[in-house]
């Protein structure tokens, strides 16, 4: 028969146990929130606002060249 | 209270009452584990039953400061909403069975034999109050 760890080593395998069902129950249940957490709303709501920020500045731009052109014809 | 709350989980209160309501549960089925080899019914050979108690205990004490955080945001947050009065109740049932049983277990020790019968009850009425918020949420998720 193996001989039974000692009562520290016991102690400290089984509360190593409770820490990794801890980290185990942490990791299923916010894999299955997927991206809809505020913070990452909030990121994808200010990512999407730089972008039409940007489109908007070279429509912008554009237009501005475009007129440019115009005046140089005329 | 409420404001705080969502202060302090981001806006995400709901995400991380479940996350704690899980963490709660998953441990508490470690907790009849751990019982189970205190009391003797199971006999595992690299576990006593002395320190399956110790971790029992210390593992409790855990849950219960996850508990209580989690009622805190629930009732500070939501209330006691009327579409939810089972979880409500389930809720309840729960902290006064969790805080007979701390009773027990700290002044009232000559009721020990009612042990068994309070963790069994705590285990099954915070399956309930998880099954009728975190569960739902998760299921819907």
């Amino acid at each position: 028969m193996t001989e039974r760890p000692s009562h520290r080593a016991q102690l400290i395998g089984s509360v190593a146990v409770g820490l990794v069902i801890v980290a185990v129950a942490i990791a299923i249940v916010t894999a299955t929130f997927g991206p809809t957490s505020a913070a990452e709303l909030e990121s994808l709501e200010k990512r999407q606002k730089e972008r039409t920020e940007r489109l908007e500045e070279r429509l912008e731009h554009e237009e501005r060249l475009r007129e440019e052109r115009r005046e140089g014809r005329d | 209270m409420g404001d705080l709350v969502e202060r302090i989980t981001f806006g995400n209160a709901v995400e991380v009452k479940v996350v704690l309501a899980s963490v709660a549960l998953a441990l508490a089925v470690y907790q009849l584990a751990l019982i189970s080899v205190g009391y003797g019914r199971v006999r595992p050979s690299f576990l006593s039953a002395r320190a399956a108690s110790w971790t029992h205990r210390a593992s409790g004490d855990a849950i219960v400061v996850v508990l209580v955080v989690v009622a805190l945001m629930c009732v500070s947050v939501f209330g006691f909403a009327d579409d939810a009065v089972l979880h409500a109740v389930a809720g309840c049932a729960l902290l006064v069975v969790l805080a007979v049983k701390i009773a027990v277990l700290r002044w009232w020790t000559s009721a020990g034999r009612f042990l068994p019968v309070l963790g069994l009850a705590v285990f099954a009425l915070l399956s309930l109050t998880w099954l009728t918020s975190a569960g739902q949420f998760l299921a819907d998720d």
